[in-house]
């Protein structure tokens, strides 16, 4: 996370409390208060145990068993028990969030960062995720708060409110649910979604796209633009590297696609186990058919860490060639990540071939576009502008 | 063997050869695939009921003439001893602080020294939940969260263990109850161990196989095991792993073994002859078949085969 963080100072400062009254107030707590018990917007919050609010998406079982509703594992939860998220408990047959509210990372990024290059460029986004996610990919950069319970990171009160007014302070007229996975703080992802929409605030989600349908919809409308993991084109990848399935993710681009809401896609091309040509291929002719060759996809750059540590970077000319040969597939806007100067960070025209925004790392350091066409040609360049 | 304790290699080749332990009056039988067994009262119990019950299980376990022979043939003075508690359930279906306190006493009484008994669970708040305020002059500590930074890898399961058990126990002793497991099937010794790592919600898929077995088989907590206990006075036959009242009834049995995959085996034939008894389903019916006590049994880790656990009565 190379973004700006906003330390618990600051995190009090942009929600609007003050850092010395807090402390007076012994809001710098180990527990979470009791039901009914209000926490100051920034107020640091760390240990157990933690109330919660009743999830949105789940129905009971017999014997006070639960099934989720949210993502595609359904997981089935004895009482006491919580699903493969570590984020949703049942609690005597009715199941709970315990993340509502309490982010875990809050920093204020580049948008080219989550990385959205059809979206407001060189804008900032107010970026909040929560402990836990509902796959385990073997090479998560961010496993420190995914791969967690939210009792065992320290988070900071956020409700939704206070992340816009944190939002606003910060000069961010985006905010981003990011950095773990939003699917299992979903109920979060909507509250804020909707405080954002009313203060005129974007709101982004970037996931790994392993959600049920309807909690997808209910959400997408507040939804400015979507940026989907799509971890690779093979299910056993999935099952091996990501413990989770390849058909719902693709089920999800295809719903946020039909649903109108802006779509990019981000492939972490990982050395030996995702990177051939004939995966690439059949990735690069399934978005052209089934999305539309208009769809941004992103080749990142992966970096060994977590329990993948006995691969090297992945090649340079690794991404060279899948870049190459994406475009040559007919996708019209296909990118290189985590390659700071390469070609493939910038947006070329796919009509005439000029060179519309210049990108470096994350900087925009020119962006030619005119009301969203091609300056020189005047081709409708697809996107959030 | 020297002092009377087994080493990692004598214990596996008594494990897994059933070759008669010798010497210092320790063990005289075979062990692997040996589950003792005492009755034991459910409900409260005074200090010296529940001393007789764990004695008389400790012997029937190890085959030793005295429980603190069977424990010396096990464990090391200079052992420090982790006790992981399942508490999960709160006090209805926890380990009684008195059988557990027994137990700690015998330890010592067979050389282990007290400050080096720790009683821990996943958190001290469940620990005062199921009653564990006063466990002098022994310690009891949650893990609260304090975690070796180190990931280990084993089989399908990638986690950070407690330091507790990484850094500071010598040898562990896994002290459960016997119960019914929603996705799991069977909660008894090695479910357990779910509770020292920090990512247990992440390997409860396929009835928790083979993750179970990949927790126990990771060698920070393969090496150190010595002994599971299971204070079975109340059991419960279905709606776990919380606590359903009316899904208990009083087993009366302390059950001890020093095979790990044993004692699962011995727990799995308990609760489904309850089930059949009540008119449910076998576990393998009910959709919860415990299919990594086969698993743990393939690793080599103990005796898996219902066939071959022997109860032995203390």
């Amino acid at each position: 996370m190379s973004g700006r963080r906003i330390d618990r100072r600051e995190a009090l400062r942009l929600a609007g409390g003050s850092w010395a009254a807090a402390a007076a107030a012994g809001s710098l707590v180990q527990l979470v208060p009791a039901a009914g018990e209000a926490y100051r917007p920034g107020q640091r919050v760390e240990g157990g145990p933690i109330e919660g609010i009743e999830a949105s998406w789940w129905k009971r079982l017999d014997g006070n068993r639960v099934e989720c509703g949210l993502c595609p594992r359904k997981c089935r939860v004895a009482d006491r028990e919580r699903g493969t998220c570590g984020a949703r408990e049942n609690r005597g047959g009715t199941y709970h969030s315990l993340v509502w509210g309490l982010a875990c990372a809050l920093h204020v990024d580049p948008v080219e960062k989550k990385p959205f290059f059809h979206v407001r460029p060189g804008s900032r986004a107010l970026s909040y995720a929560t402990a836990g996610c509902n796959v385990e990919c073997k090479f998560c950069q961010n496993w420190e708060i995914s791969q967690f319970r939210p009792e065992q990171v320290g988070s900071v009160w956020m409700p939704p409110d206070a992340m816009v007014m944190a939002a606003r302070r910060a000069g961010a007229p985006l905010v981003a649910a990011t950095y773990s996975e939003p699917v299992i703080f979903w109920e979060y992802v909507r509250d804020v979604s909707k405080a954002a929409r009313k203060a005129g605030i974007g709101s982004l989600v970037v996931s790994n796209g392993s959600i049920q349908e309807k909690p997808l919809l209910e959400v997408l409308p507040l939804l400015e633009a979507y940026k989907v993991d799509l971890k690779s084109f093979r299910e056993r990848f999935y099952r091996e590297v990501v413990r989770g399935e390849l058909r719902p993710v693709l089920d999800t681009l295809e719903r946020i696609r039909k649903a109108g809401v802006w779509l990019e896609i981000v492939v972490l091309i990982v050395p030996t186990l995702n990177d051939s040509d004939a995966e690439i291929r059949d990735l690069a002719r399934w978005v052209k058919a089934s999305l539309g060759p208009d769809v941004p996809v992103h080749f990142s750059r992966f970096h060994p860490t977590y329990r993948l540590t006995n691969l090297p970077p992945t090649p340079v000319a690794t991404l060279d060639r899948l870049w190459k040969l994406a475009k040559a597939e007919g996708l019209e806007f296909v990118y290189v990540g985590n390659v700071p100067g390469h070609p493939g960070e910038s947006t070329d025209c796919p009509g005439c071939g000029a060179r519309l925004i210049h990108r470096i790392g994350y900087r925009v350091l020119e962006n030619r576009l005119k009301k969203g066409r091609c300056p020189d040609c005047g081709r409708v360049i697809p996107g959030v502008w | 063997m020297s002092g009377g304790r087994f080493s990692r290699r004598e214990l596996a080749a008594l494990l897994g050869l059933g070759l008669a332990a010798a010497g210092n009056g320790g063990a005289a039988a075979p062990l692997r695939g040996r589950v003792g067994v005492a009755p034991v009262k459910p409900g409260r119990l005074g200090a010296g009921e529940a001393g007789e019950a764990v004695a008389r299980a400790v012997r029937a376990a190890t085959g030793a003439r005295t429980a603190e022979a069977g424990l010396r043939a096990l464990f090391s003075p200079e052992d420090t001893v982790g006790i992981k508690l399942n508490c999960l359930a709160g006090r209805g279906m926890s380990p009684r602080p008195e059988v557990v306190l027994a137990f700690a006493r015998l330890l010592a009484r067979a050389g282990v020294r007290p400050e080096r008994i720790v009683l821990f669970e996943r958190s001290t708040r469940e620990l005062r939940r199921a009653g564990f305020t006063d466990c002098a002059p022994f310690s009891c500590e949650g893990i609260d969260n304090r975690w070796d930074p180190e990931i280990r890898t084993s089989g399908q399961i990638g986690s950070l263990f407690a330091r507790l058990v990484t850094r500071e126990c010598t040898a562990l002793v896994s002290f459960g109850v016997l119960k019914d497991h929603d996705l799991a099937g069977v909660s008894a010794g090695m479910k357990n161990w779910y509770g020292v790592i920090h990512n247990p919600n992440k390997y409860h898929d396929d009835n928790c196989d083979p993750f179970v077995a990949d927790v126990f088989r990771c060698p920070v907590v393969r090496d150190r095991f010595r002994l599971t206990v299971l204070d079975a006075g109340t059991a419960q036959y279905d709606g776990g792993p919380a606590y359903r009242p009316s899904a208990t009834w009083p087993l009366g049995l302390v059950a001890v073994s020093a095979d790990p995959v044993a004692v699962e085996a011995w727990g799995w034939r308990v609760i489904d002859a309850e089930r059949k008894r009540r008119g449910l389903p076998p576990l393998a019916a009910a959709d919860r078949t415990p299919r990594w006590i086969a698993t743990a049994a393939r690793y080599g880790l103990g005796e898996g085969d219902p066939a071959k656990v022997r109860e032995v009565r203390g």
